[in-house]
């Protein structure tokens, strides 16, 4: 092999060349196969110091070089772009790093000096076999991917949408909105939810930058920041959307009834149904599962009862792979299962209700049109409210769900403006108003009503239980006292967790999650709170942790802000050059590697019995190659040649 | 003189298994004498030593040449056999690899002596006299051959053109390496004569290998019952098909017995045993220290599974010595 190699040998000031004998290296270095020319020079990544290697690269015919120098992490940046500029492919460089390696490490001087021959007869022997490598590029993808239909999700959607970006919302329900499109009110300003949320909605689905996706979740995701490739299955809807105007005439004629789970369970829906009356957008849905069709039975009542022709049942899941640069995980939260605490009576004693059911109860759309009634219809006299279940307990949850204080005093406020006369208990042991409007909402509340506010020793000192048709509520006080109280309804308020399906989100997404709560963990919870640690990958709201609507709004801006200012369109993404290939006379498909690669960047086609690697996908990390038992990967840069001429450099040498 | 091509066949350390391939030829061995003249050929024929020295350099169009080399007088006759031929090609896995006889290099030569003159129970020598290179046996000097540091492959020691590789070679594999020859078909210089692709491209059971192979526990034959249609090592049973050169005809497969390696690994793999290793430890799917362990502890001897054939040419080659030191 008759390569040109040029060896520098830089001084670093006093740092390299009074830890050794840089005469006798430069003499050692001269004698080496293949070298042409070896110049000490004080500082190389000086001006003067890359303008010389530039030169000498021309008038000397270099064809590789190699810099012996600090680590490779300081400037091998520097070196390379200072070969591509005289002309020559900036990878046929190898630095030897005999500064951290060597002259900071190795105290004797003529230790250190027969160290750096060892380590620069080892570059000299690789770098005569390194192969030019070209950097690709492929356009950036400016486009944007919203999981999750919530506050979080529309607000990041909304300021992402914009010239020359698309963005993509994928809802896994058949309606947008998130909870809040769920409340008849919201705190503090106590205006009515619809009125602040539907302008909201009708701006995204009427935006022409957004694609809302209903129905659809997230399959996997390949690819990396700039480059995402993701795989979206979207359920049949068995309705079309274009002609449907949600009139609701099939509802009357399905001949099936089920829970509606949209109503928290509280009332009954039809097999093809409407979650909610207001529910966007505003059509019908056929829930496979239940219509008789997929039972084997021959009914088409909604089709002969739908006047506009909308009925599909020939729709089919639709897998789409949906091309962006960034993600945010907007994916919102769910409750804890007062159930797993016996003590609070949940599902055992009769008018105990959780906060969302309690919300769709008190909604006009809800199941009773916004009547706060009894199971048995009648009205209570007497409402508990509960605090704290499952939040700051040593049990369950340890942190504060933030928002509880507050909504509770929302439905005190509520049932104080239906019910006069009623009566309302307040258990709790602490409360949470933080902020510029809670301490005001709470004084405002207060007076308004009839609260009589109970203060438990700690946040789960109560126990709810049926007694002679009453609702028996048993508690410690904060003065240690058991006392005995009875209430017509109790409404709870149980800890906000991560979404039930956030933990299949986080593997799919590879992103971690905090342990038990299942919220999403940020890359850093004070000046990193919307990124991940995984570039690209963002999260807003309640999927990042319990929080009212205004930070859930401020985080899913916050997240498309980040994304607007570094996803520009137009812009080039430069691809790893160090990857990996498969030499297809070689690879027998054993398909070992296929699993074996963290990026996925590996398919195998059966067919040809071989595998190929993804060149935009693969970052090179060399995991393949050293598993291919047949020697068919490549790892381009680190391939065996370089890498034993290498140690067969660092090994001759004494 | 006939005018047809003159081949040669030796043996150096071997267990004669590869002899008995070229036999194993059968009817067809017929044809292939028919159009040569075996000039040398010690197992079977009575030509002598002096017979071939006298040939002119290059005379023999090929020959073959099995088994590793240890002693002087192997390497001796190699080197005179290379001088003499046209191509040398190295026959089976001894000459190739080392082979099962390349093993030794886990020892050092006095150890092995030792133990071999001196220790073994069937032994008789009270005066444990080990061997010499020269000895007076009534009156007259004789002299023994050398007996080397370590094994070493055919490659090693003289410029090898082919290799014909298998613990033995397959006859098919050896009337087609003959073929070439005599029909001037032969591929680049080097080459070893059989597939270019691991055997699990032509491996019978390829199609139930799993997509994603995982192993959580190493089995042994003897430790398990395993489906004869299925991947061995998707049954957890160590089988270096992946690791190692096709064109077997996956005569151990087909036994019901995973492949131990004999036709060496692909042309891009330095170090099959390394290969091995490295392959199966990247599907291990455990990540607990101690299971680990286990799993790895289940392989009571990776040397000799690994380097059952490529110790010698390895990159240890012999400089891993167990056992006394
Ligand atoms: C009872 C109650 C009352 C409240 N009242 C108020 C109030 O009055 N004022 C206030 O400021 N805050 C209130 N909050 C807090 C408020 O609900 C949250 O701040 C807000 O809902 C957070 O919005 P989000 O988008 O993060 O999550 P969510 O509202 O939970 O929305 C998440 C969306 O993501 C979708 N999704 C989940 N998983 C997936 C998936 N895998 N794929 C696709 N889509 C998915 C969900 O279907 C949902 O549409 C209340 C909370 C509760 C529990
Ligand atoms: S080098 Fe191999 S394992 Fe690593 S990213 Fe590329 S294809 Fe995947
Ligand atoms: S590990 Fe090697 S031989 Fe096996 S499928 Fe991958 S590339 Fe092909």
């Amino acid at each position: 092999m008759a390569e040109r190699i040029g060896v520098y040998v830089c001084e670093c000031g006093p740092n390299i060349k009074d830890a050794m004998d840089l005469d006798e290296v430069v003499t050692f270095v001269q004698g080496l196969e293949n070298v042409v020319l070896t110049k000490a020079f004080g500082l190389l990544c000086a001006q003067e110091g890359q303008e010389l290697i530039g030169k000498d690269i021309k008038e000397h015919d270099l064809t590789r070089v190699v810099i012996a120098a600090c680590s490779p992490k300081e400037h091998e940046k520097t070196f390379r772009q200072c070969l591509e500029k005289a002309g020559l492919n900036p990878f046929l460089l190898q630095i030897a790093n005999i500064r951290e390696q060597c002259a900071w490490v190795v105290k004797d001087k003529s230790l250190a000096t027969d160290k750096a021959k060892a380590i620069i007869h080892a570059a000299v022997r690789r770098v005569a076999y390194h192969e030019p490598l070209e950097v690709k590029e492929i356009a950036c993808q400016p486009h944007a991917l919203v999981v999750g239909a919530g506050m979080a999700g529309i607000s990041a959607a909304l300021t992402l949408a914009q010239k020359n970006r698309k963005v993509y919302l994928v809802e896994k329900l058949p309606c947008i909105g998130g909870k809040v499109a769920c409340y008849e009110d919201v705190f503090p300003s106590l205006e009515c939810a619809s009125c602040i949320l539907d302008p909201i909605l009708d701006e995204v689905l009427h935006n022409e930058h957004i694609e809302i996706l209903t129905l659809t979740e997230v399959q996997e995701v390949l690819g990396f920041y700039g480059n995402f490739l993701v795989k979206v299955t979207k359920k049949a809807r068995f309705v079309d959307t274009e002609t449907c105007i949600g009139c609701g005439a099939c509802l009357e004629t399905c001949p099936v009834t089920v829970k509606n789970e949209y109503n928290e369970g509280l009332d009954e829906r039809k097999a093809i149904y409407i979650p909610y009356a207001g529910a966007l957008p505003n059509v019908a849905a056929i829930d496979k599962k239940h219509c008789l069709r997929w039972q084997g039975e021959a009914c088409s009542a909604c089709r002969e009862a739908c006047p506009f022709g909308s009925i599909t049942y020939e729709d089919t899941d639709q897998v789409r792979q949906l091309r962006v640069g960034a993600i945010v995980l907007a994916t919102g939260f769910d409750l804890f299962d007062p159930a797993r605490a016996p003590q609070y009576g949940y599902g055992k004693v009769e008018d105990v209700y959780t906060s969302l059911e309690f919300e769709r109860l008190v909604n006009s759309t809800g199941p009773t049109q916004g009547k706060i009634v009894l199971r048995n219809g009648q009205v209570p006299e007497k409402i508990a409210l509960v605090h704290c279940v499952g939040s700051r307990s040593g049990k369950f949850h340890e942190y504060c769900s933030t928002v509880c204080c507050m909504y509770l005093l929302k439905f005190a406020h509520q049932v104080t403006r239906q019910l006069s006369g009623v009566s309302i208990l307040g258990f709790y042991s602490d409360l949470c108003l933080p902020g510029k409007e809670a301490q005001g909402f709470f004084n405002k509340i207060s007076q308004e009503g009839n609260i009589q506010w109970l203060h438990m020793k700690e946040p789960d000192s109560i126990e709810i239980t049926q007694a002679d048709g009453k609702t028996l509520i048993r508690f410690t006080d904060v003065h240690g006292s058991p006392r005995e109280v009875t209430s017509d309804m109790v409404v709870l308020a149980p800890a906000m967790e991560g979404a039930r399906d956030a933990g299949a989100m986080a593997q799919i997404f590879d992103i971690s999650q905090g342990a038990g709560e299942g919220f999403f963990a940020e890359e850093n919870s004070q000046i990193a709170p919307v990124s991940t640690a995984i570039e690209g990958i963002f999260i807003a709201g309640c999927a990042q942790g319990p929080k009212d609507i205004q930070s859930s709004v401020a985080q899913g801006q916050a997240a498309a802000g980040r994304i607007l200012s570094r996803l520009v369109p137009g812009e080039k993404l430069a691809l790893e050059p160090v990857t990996a290939e498969v030499d297809e006379d070689l690879c027998c498909g054993c398909k070992l590697c296929v699993g074996l690669c963290s990026y996925k960047a590996i398919t195998c086609d059966n067919l040809k019995n071989n595998v190929a690697i993804n060149k935009v996908l693969c970052r090179g990390c060399g995991t393949c190659a050293a598993a291919c038992p047949s020697g068919a990967i490549k790892a381009h840069h680190f391939t065996d040649t370089e890498v034993s001429e290498e140690i067969r450099g660092l090994l001759r040498q004494g | 003189m006939t005018g047809k091509p003159k081949i040669a066949l030796y043996w150096c350390s071997s267990c004669g298994g590869c002899e008995e391939s070229v036999i194993d030829l059968a009817e067809d061995l017929l044809t292939v004498t028919a159009a040569v003249d075996i000039v040398f050929w010690p197992v079977a024929l009575d030509f002598k030593y002096k017979d071939v020295v006298a040939m002119n350099d290059g005379e023999i169009t090929a020959t073959l040449i099995n088994g590793a080399i240890r002693m002087g007088e192997q390497e001796h006759m190699a080197k005179m056999l290379r001088k003499k031929s046209r191509l040398v090609i190295a026959h089976g896995s001894c000459a190739h690899l080392g082979g099962v006889v390349g093993l030794a290099n886990f020892y050092r030569r006095e150890d092995l002596l030792s133990r071999l003159y001196q220790e073994v129970p069937t032994i008789n020598n009270p005066q444990g006299i080990l061997p010499q290179l020269e000895t007076i046996e009534s009156g007259r000097k004789v002299k023994l051959p050398d007996f080397h540091d370590t094994v070493k492959t055919l490659d090693q020691v003289v410029e090898v053109d082919y290799t014909i590789p298998g613990c033995p070679p397959t006859p098919e594999l050896i009337k087609e390496a003959m073929m070439m020859v005599l029909e001037d078909r032969l591929p680049p210089r080097g080459s070893v004569l059989a597939e270019k692709k691991a055997l699990c491209d032509t491996c019978p059971r390829r199609d139930s290998k799993p997509d994603k192979l995982r192993i959580t526990e190493f089995k042994r034959v003897y430790e398990t019952e395993w489906d004869p249609e299925k991947c061995f090592l998707a049954e957890g049973i160590i089988c270096l098909g992946p690791a190692t050169r096709g064109g077997c005809n996956a005569r151990c497969i087909n036994a019901n017995m995973p492949c131990r390696g004999c036709f060496g690994p692909t042309d891009d793999v330095r170090d099959q045993g390394a290969k091995s290793s490295s392959f199966l430890a990247s599907i291990i799917d455990v990540t607990d220290k101690e299971a680990l362990k286990k799993i790895v502890d289940a392989i009571p001897d990776p040397g000799g599974l690994f380097y059952r054939y490529g110790l010698a040419s390895s990159i240890l080659k012999g400089k891993m010595t167990r056992g006394r030191s």
